[in-house]
């Protein structure tokens, strides 16, 4: 062996760092491993911790609506009043709460500390010598408006208002009463000198009437109509008298609603009689009505704000809610009972509706009180405060305190009440509800009006199918077209078509919806509408036309095929689906001359299709359009990664690429052609501006491919910008967001799971 | 390799044979053509500019196992998805020359790929079975050919496993999914789905090599069975396998065919340095 030479001595030295910067390089590499997991690790958690956030944000929102009812007693204290103390005719409160109104029989009104009972004011009506009061009405309670009967027939109406001063900064609160027909009792027509068992005012439309009944059955209406001179400032007060036929059993009751249309008089028998007063020189008596049903006597009728339902207690402590309904075959409206409340185990003594919803107190002879919400047919709480029969409750306008004062007692009850959400029960928010003015029970969602008294409907049937109604338009179009290209382009183009197809259309993904929106709803739809017959052309000419050109194509010699490389065939499409497409353009106008009248839009109405310009098709092709890319592109991957050696085993066997296709690759990539197609479905139900721009936004419920929608995230988009903060509309907002986020999210877990499944199973491959 | 030159004045295979082994005599030679499955004529093959086959000549005697062994890349596989017209499917390939399977050339014009592929099975290097059940990955060939007939389909699905000695290992879930079987057993499987339409041919393309030894030596078994009824092509890059298990041999390198002999006189007396050098592990 030769002596080692230098040079290898050279070359077999270390040329790596020295240990020591080695040892630093470790120590480096390693806090930049650690930095780089934790640093992942920490941007993962955190994606995790929004979307969580997002949940429990919009949970914390919605909760409220969950919250149970509470009411309790406050405080009480001796009744604020004259001394001797009479009977209470009524009482009132303001809307904030601090001063309570006492109307006593003595004619003497009362306002008091709310809070306390300390007397603030008192005010004696000016009573006509030597009589006295017999009778008390009263107006819809946000009216503030009452009305005294005395003992000679004369009455007189009063209003209460407060006036809000703020001396020093502080708010004061003064109560004022008014005389809107003046200061002087006055008459209403019938006869002299009559005793009335019923009095009701009300300030409708053209001025105030005052209706008043005896215990003989006559009834007595006046309206009173007020003009103010623009000259001098003076109010003049005209009267009209009008009489009502007579009854036949002592007036317990009268009603008149705040349109002056109707006037319910309910006898001491408990039936109602319900007279159209449109005309009010000719009354015309149209039903008489069984309020109750025979062994329950009638206790106490009042209208809801807005006096469009009646609510009616009974003896045996039921409480049932009427409206007008409009009978299609007579062009009536009969006073029909939509629904039955919780009942109290005592009779009805009292009935206090709520100021500004369809809700209303009860108070019972056993002394309970409950609460009642109409549009959600709900009975919220009940709260037994004395032994007594309750006389008379007021509740606050804005429904958070309410006074109790039962039969022969001493003192007054001050409740607290926390109710602000009683509409949205389950039943109130998904099942079918009967609201004011409808003739049947149905899905609706409207949830505000210009009318105070408006009853909102807060139903998400109609989001909710409006939702899946344009998600299921849209995936019939983008479904079937997204898997078969992605098909035709995983599996059967050449690879230099795919490289231009494949990105071209996931490209597709990238254009806004708002523009595809806006196309739709500015252009696509008022075209379509003119054109109705494209559809039904290019529905089969396009197909068809596709299959012919594949024949022939089929058929041409070798030569002219062959000059077409493999997998470029689908290019040769494009031109003749362009032709078929003017084709289609060009006899839209022919066929509708021929076949459809000249008109298929007036066509389609005439056999009873209901068609709007802006409408699920529309939406169905705008969001379709907008759907594809995402099916596509998943799609596309899941058959293009199916294993060449399963395709080529099957070829291998005598199959065709047909053969192939059907047998194997369709089967292998299901998984991601299920998970595709649930998440294009996922992206349809939470997709916006294009729903909210293209479907006109109705919120109806059917699957009339003509007709619009209202979808959960189109209706958020609009509303949610206009809505009162922490209103129950607002909070309904939220949950339908949540519902939606659960739709979305079960979808989207659905398609997860199946896919996990289908992966486990297939993951030898 | 004058006679090569002028193939219409000797048969085919006579000439073949002459210029395969340089005239010399030996018994191989005295094969009949009426015992031949499958002349290849001086094939080429070119993946886009590059060669893979050089001028091969060879013939694949029927009923009996004819291994390819070669090192890697030298063109053993490409030769044998000739035979099934797999390379089809592959981007820029290009063929020459011929392959006559019992006298109809494979190449010519007309030809149904799908039962071209029907008559000569084929089984890959990995066990590669549908992820379906047992019974419908043995009846999937039969479907393609249109057969619905239950009691047909039973009756094949229990031939076909018990011919590939699976059938007692499955017979009770035959509605299981395949992919659920080992790898020994999903080989065989894949057999049993190949040989169920009956082909002629039975190409195998390294079917042990993702195979433990046990399920090695089951295919073995197999192969020898096989042949009793299929003609047996086998690509293999164990030599042993190839010694153990088949009738004939080629010895393949760089795309040509270096040598094709009975299996016993290959591994013996190899005519051929290049095959010496390589059969006695001085090469690969």
């Amino acid at each position: 062996m030769a002596a080692i030479s230098p040079d290898s001595v050279q070359t077999s030295r270390s040329l790596l760092p020295s240990v020591e910067k080695r040892e630093k390089l470790r120590k480096t590499r390693k806090f930049r491993d650690g930095l780089s997991l934790y640093g992942v690790g920490a941007g993962g958690l955190g994606v995790i911790f929004a979307l969580a956030l997002i949940f429990v944000y919009l949970f914390y929102e919605t909760m409220p609506l969950l919250k149970p009812v509470s009411m309790e007693v406050s405080t009480t204290y001796a009744v604020p009043g004259e001394m001797p103390v009479t009977p209470t005719m009524h009482l009132t409160l303001d809307r904030f709460e601090e001063i309570g109104g006492r109307f006593s029989e003595s004619g003497v009104i009362t306002f008091f500390n709310a809070r306390n009972g300390a007397i603030l004011s008192r005010i004696e009506l000016p009573i006509p010598e030597g009589e006295r009061v017999t009778s008390f009405g009263r107006s819809e309670s946000r009216k503030s408006l009452f009305v005294y009967g005395f003992s000679d027939g004369s009455v007189l109406p009063v209003k209460v208002d407060y006036e809000i001063t703020f001396p020093d900064g502080v708010r004061r609160v003064t109560p004022r009463l008014s005389f809107p027909l003046g200061a002087e009792p006055t008459g209403i027509g019938g006869k002299e000198g009559a005793q009335y068992s019923a009095l009701e005012i009300v300030d409708g439309r053209g001025g105030y009437v005052i209706a008043a009944g005896t215990v003989a059955g006559d009834i007595a209406m006046a309206l009173y109509s007020t003009t103010t001179s623009m000259l001098t400032g003076t109010v003049e007060i005209r009267r009209q008298d009008f009489n009502l036929p007579n009854l036949g059993a002592p007036v317990s009751q009268l009603l008149v609603n705040e349109s002056l249309r109707n006037l319910f008089a309910i006898d001491a028998t408990g039936t109602l009689h319900h007279f159209d007063i449109v005309d009010r020189s000719r009354p015309v008596l149209v039903e008489k009505v069984a309020l109750v049903p025979s062994g329950v006597e009638f206790r106490v009728a009042e209208f809801l704000v807005g006096s469009r339902s009646l609510i009616v207690g009974g003896s045996d402590g039921s409480l049932t809610q009427w409206i007008l309904v409009r009978n299609d075959d007579t062009g009536q409206s009969n006073l029909t009972q939509i629904r039955a409340f919780k009942p109290h185990n005592a009779p009805i003594t009292f009935i206090e509706p709520e100021h500004s919803r369809k809700g209303f107190i009860a108070g019972d002879a056993s002394g309970t009180v409950g609460i009642h919400y109409a549009t959600s047919s709900v009975s919220l709480k009940f709260l037994s405060v004395a032994d007594t029969p309750i006389n008379r409750l007021a509740i606050s306008p804005i429904n958070r305190v309410a006074l109790v004062e039962t039969v022969d007692a001493e003192a007054l009850t001050v409740l607290a009440i926390d109710n602000p959400h009683p509409q949205t029960s389950l039943s109130g928010l998904w099942g079918k509800v009967w609201y004011e003015g409808r003739d049947a029970p149905a899905f609706i969602w409207q949830s505000s009006s210009a009318d105070d008294a408006f009853e909102s409907k807060l139903s998400l049937v109609p989001l909710s199918i409006g939702t899946l109604k344009a998600a299921f338009f849209a995936m019939l179009l983008a479904t079937p077209l997204a898997i078969m290209g992605a098909i035709y382009t995983a599996y059967f183009m050449s690879t230099p078509m795919r490289k231009i197809v494949k990105p071209s259309i996931e490209l597709m993904e990238a254009l806004p919806t708002v523009i595809l929106g806006f196309l739709a709803g500015i252009w696509l739809a008022p075209y379509i509408e003119n054109n109705l017959p494209i559809l039904v052309i290019g529905a089969v000419l396009i197909p068809a036309g596709v299959l012919v050109w594949g024949y022939l194509w089929s058929r041409m010699p070798a030569n002219i095929r062959n000059s077409v490389s493999a997998g470029w065939e689908a290019a040769m499409l494009v031109p003749v689906i362009i032709v078929l497409g003017w084709v289609t353009v060009s006899m839209s106008p022919w066929v509708e001359f021929w076949f459809f009248d000249g008109s298929m839009r007036q066509w389609l109405t005439d056999v009873g299709i209901p068609y709007d310009q802006r409408n699920a098709l529309i939406v169905g092709m705008a969001m379709g359009f907008a759907v594809i890319p995402t099916i596509f592109s998943i799609a596309e991957d899941a058959v293009f990664n199916v294993p060449k050696h399963l395709t080529q085993g099957s070829l291998a066997l005598g199959a065709t690429p047909w053969q192939t296709v059907i047998g194997v690759v369709l089967l292998t990539a299901s998984p991601g052609i299920f998970s595709a197609v649930m998440i294009g479905f996922g992206r349809a139900v939470g997709e916006t501006m294009i729903v909210l721009m293209a479907s006109g936004n109705s919120p109806i419920v059917n699957f009339n491919i003509f007709e619009g929608m209202r979808t959960l995230a189109a209706n958020i988009a609009v509303e949610l910008p206009e809505t009162a903060v922490g209103s129950t509309h607002f909070r309904v907002l939220f949950l339908s967001a949540l519902v939606l986020l659960a739709f979305t999210f079960v979808l989207n877990t659905a398609a997860e799971v199946v896919r996990q499944r289908l992966r486990k199973r297939y993951a030898s491959l | 390799m004058n006679q090569m030159a002028n193939p219409e004045t000797v048969k085919p295979v006579r000439s073949m044979n002459a210029g395969l082994f340089d005239g010399q005599e030996r018994e191989f030679l005295a094969i009949e053509d009426e015992e031949i499955a499958i002349t290849v004529e001086s094939l080429d093959l070119y993946y886009g500019n590059s060669q893979a086959l050089k001028k091969v000549n060879m013939l694949i005697p029927k009923k009996r196992v004819t291994a390819f062994i070669g090192p890697s890349g030298c063109g053993k596989s490409t030769l044998l998805r000739c035979f099934n017209r797999m390379n089809d499917l592959v981007d820029g390939c290009r063929v020459e020359g011929s392959i006559n399977l019992h006298g109809e050339n494979i190449f010519a014009k007309g030809v149904d790929v799908a039962e071209l592929r029907r008559r000569i099975g084929m089984v890959f290097q990995k066990p590669n079975p549908f992820p379906k059940s047992i019974y419908e990955n043995v009846a999937y060939g039969l479907r393609l050919q249109g057969v619905k007939d239950k009691a047909v389909l039973d009756e094949v699905v229990e031939r076909s496993l018990k011919n590939v000695a699976l059938w007692t290992e499955v017979k009770d879930r035959l509605d299981t999914n395949a992919l659920g079987l080992s790898g020994g057993q999903q080989q065989r499987l894949v057999i049993a789905r190949a040989i169920a339409i009956e082909p002629e041919v039975l190409l195998l393309d390294e079917p042990t090599s993702a195979l433990d030894p046990i399920s090695t030596s089951k295919i073995e078994e197999l192969v020898e069975e096989l042949k009793n009824q299929y003609t047996v092509i086998i690509v293999t890059h164990t030599m042993q396998q190839a010694a153990r298990i088949s009738d004939f041999t080629a010895y393949m390198y760089l795309g040509e065919l270096i040598e094709f002999d009975d299996t016993k006189k290959l591994f013996v007396s190899p005519a051929n340095q290049a095959t010496e050098d390589y059969i006695t592990g001085r090469y690969g």
